[in-house]
């Protein structure tokens, strides 16, 4: 009887408890105190996770690139319970690091009882236009890049206008198309065909320092095979091919430099944007081969390795670059080495550091940013003979936020430390 | 080209006329107050917060906060005379046959769950919880009426929404606070308005009590 009682009381005191009115129009039954589950504001939330899945036009290709820190946590919910928040924020982050528009969460109900399925369906702007490149260098003057790129069927085709004396040793402007596919057969194997024309103009320091052959116009076709080995390595493996028309002494003259390209590429990142700490790694090693097989004029082999390890904790980041190269035979203009541009030896101009560029080529930078605020040293040479290899060295500062750069830099031991100023974007 | 005629000018304004008090009159109708012993309580049968954006989500099983404030301005519109802001939590069970809603009050000092509602229920359910206490108004005073929903946005890395759903006591006001001072962006939103204004007297007139 005493047992009924305590019932009866609980089931009688259970709305009162809860704070419903009498007048409340739903019946009683249905109202539950949730203190006893506190944690669990969802009905689902007692459903097991029973496995997650990434859906998209992109997915195949970046999963690759996600966060280990993402992968594992993605990792973690299977078997987990349903849990709302922890989606948003799972979804959250891969819209970030896929650099998505939008990423919808999907739950179905599951192969077995109280177990769902989730699926993140990753979405891309149907046209993504992007400012690739935009630059104010004091020295060289003005560059950009401009794309508008389209995804289907995973396949993404770019195609892009250019205008750019920063990089290379000559200004070249035109276009470039890109047709890439994610998948071929199977996720481990993608390709890539670009295609560029290109207009040159040269500066008098290049046009007088005799240079080995100057060229108004280039057009560019590489069809590439992109295979993915194991994790985050991968290799491309492709044919280049380059016809260019001559400056003098005959303009109508052309000459082609076809060459056998690859590129073994690592990239792994610890952490991730959101974490305190975050790490990044990339290398690469890059080989062109121009053979007469292939109908070159011009026979040679260019070697450039490349590594970036960037270390980010809190507001703190440090990134250190090296890169090393050595041509062996006579490389077109396009395909020499040049310090002393926005990228690389910052405060130094290029052509005053060697105006035709070099076959060989080392460089290592340290740069430290807090917040926006960045100071950077580089340290580099190129040259052609081993006599003529001078190390040169720059220091800089400047303000870097969301692609957005403003920097200016010294060049270290020399006559007239003239500063140079770089503003502009994804430089 | 033809003179204007005069009837034309009329039929127009006229015409006018009763499509703006036809609009007026459906807005009222959007939101409906009903007085009961002192307390102002508020329904809303014809608006589906659950809708759109919202029902996306409730439909892949995930939660979608709400954050529901009634206000009532007395004398004039400018003064505030009671207000109530609360947090609900609703979701709806993907392995229900039927449409099965469960909504979860939280923040408040006595947290209050209802489950198994159709979705018309679970909304005045939370509705229900938003009545305004009157005592000390006259039945002559000229007042008025706002509902305002927002569907919040999910919890997104680095944000604090996701840990806000359990929140409770100062720091939760707070946060409803800022959601409602702020217009409400991309996210789902109702703001109903009962006019003209009213008096108590009116409200019993016209609905009883």
């Amino acid at each position: 009887m005493r047992k009924w009682t305590i019932v009866l009381a609980l089931v009688v005191g259970s709305p009162i408890w809860a704070g419903v009115t009498d007048d409340s129009a739903l019946a009683d039954s249905a109202i539950t105190a949730a203190a006893a589950e506190p944690e669990s504001t969802n009905v689902n939330a007692r459903y097991i996770i029973e496995g997650v899945n990434i859906s998209g036009s992109e997915s195949r290709n970046t999963i690759a690139n996600l966060s280990s820190s993402l992968k594992t946590e993605l990792k973690q919910v299977v078997g987990a319970k349903l849990d709302s928040s922890k989606l948003d924020k799972l979804a959250s982050r891969l819209k970030d690091e896929l650099k998505a528009t939008r990423v919808k969460i999907h739950v179905t109900k599951g192969t077995r009882p109280e177990h769902v399925l989730v699926n993140f369906e990753v979405a891309k702007k149907p046209v993504d236009l992007k400012v690739a490149k935009f630059l104010y260098d004091s020295e060289q003057g003005w560059s950009g890049e401009g794309t508008a790129a389209t995804h289907f069927n995973g396949n993404t085709v770019t195609l892009g206008l250019t205008s750019d004396c920063d990089d290379l040793l000559e200004r070249y402007a035109g276009i470039r198309a890109k047709f890439e596919r994610d998948s071929l057969f199977t996720d481990r194997l993608g390709m890539v065909f670009e295609f560029d024309d290109f207009h040159e103009m040269w500066n008098p320091a290049t046009a007088t320092a005799g240079a080995p052959e100057l060229y108004r116009s280039r057009q560019v076709f590489t069809p590439e095979a992109r295979v993915k080995i194991a994790g985050p390595l991968e290799i491309d493996l492709g044919v280049r091919f380059a016809r260019y028309r001559l400056s003098t002494p005959d303009p109508a003259e052309t000459e082609s430099s076809n060459a056998v390209v690859s590129t073994l590429r690592y990239h792994q990142r610890w952490g991730s944007g959101i974490d305190i700490q975050e790490q990044q790694l990339d290398a690469s090693y890059s080989l062109e081969s121009a053979m007469r097989l292939l109908g070159t004029d011009a026979e040679y082999t260019r070697n450039l390795v490349q590594a970036r390890y960037e270390f980010r904790r809190d507001r703190n980041k440090i990134d250190a670059t090296f890169m090393t190269g050595v041509i062996e035979g006579q490389a077109p203009l396009y395909d020499r080495f040049v310090l002393g541009n926005a990228e690389a030896l910052r405060g130094w101009n290029k052509f005053q550091l060697d105006p035709v560029g070099g076959s060989h080529m080392v460089y290592g930078s340290v740069e430290y940013t807090y917040r926006y605020y960045q100071v950077f040293y580089d340290n580099g040479a190129v040259w052609d003979r081993a006599q003529d290899c001078e190390p040169k060295q720059s220091v800089g500062a400047g303000f870097k936020k969301d692609g957005f750069q403003l920097a200016v830099a010294f060049p270290l031991r020399t006559v007239h430390p003239n500063p140079i100023f770089f503003a502009g974007m994804n430089f | 080209m033809a003179p204007l005629k005069p009837w034309w000018l009329m039929v127009t304004f006229l015409s006018g006329m009763a499509v703006g008090m036809l609009a007026m009159a459906m807005n009222s109708e959007d939101l409906i107050l009903e007085h009961r012993n002192n307390r102002l309580e508020f329904s809303a049968p014809r608006t589906d917060f659950f809708a759109g954006k919202s029902a996306q989500r409730l439909e892949n099983a995930l939660e979608v906060p709400f954050a529901i404030q009634t206000t009532l301005w007395s004398g004039n519109n400018k003064h505030v005379f009671k207000s109530s802001t609360a947090r609900f939590i609703v979701s709806k069970d993907i392995f229900d046959p039927k449409p099965s809603y469960s909504v979860v009050m939280v923040g408040t000092s006595s947290r209050k769950a209802v489950a198994h509602q159709s979705a018309k229920a679970a909304q005045a359910w939370c509705l229900s919880q938003m009545s305004l206490d009157t005592t000390g108004l006259s039945a002559t005073e000229p007042l008025w009426a706002r509902l305002d929903i927002r569907a919040e946005e999910p919890a997104r890395e680095g944000s604090v929404l996701g840990d806000k759903v359990d929140q409770s006591g100062i720091s939760l006001l707070t946060t409803l606070i800022d959601v409602f001072s702020k217009p409400p962006g991309s996210q789902p939103a109702w703001m109903l308005d009962y006019s003209p204004g009213f008096t108590l007297d009116s409200l019993r007139h016209t609905r009883g009590s």
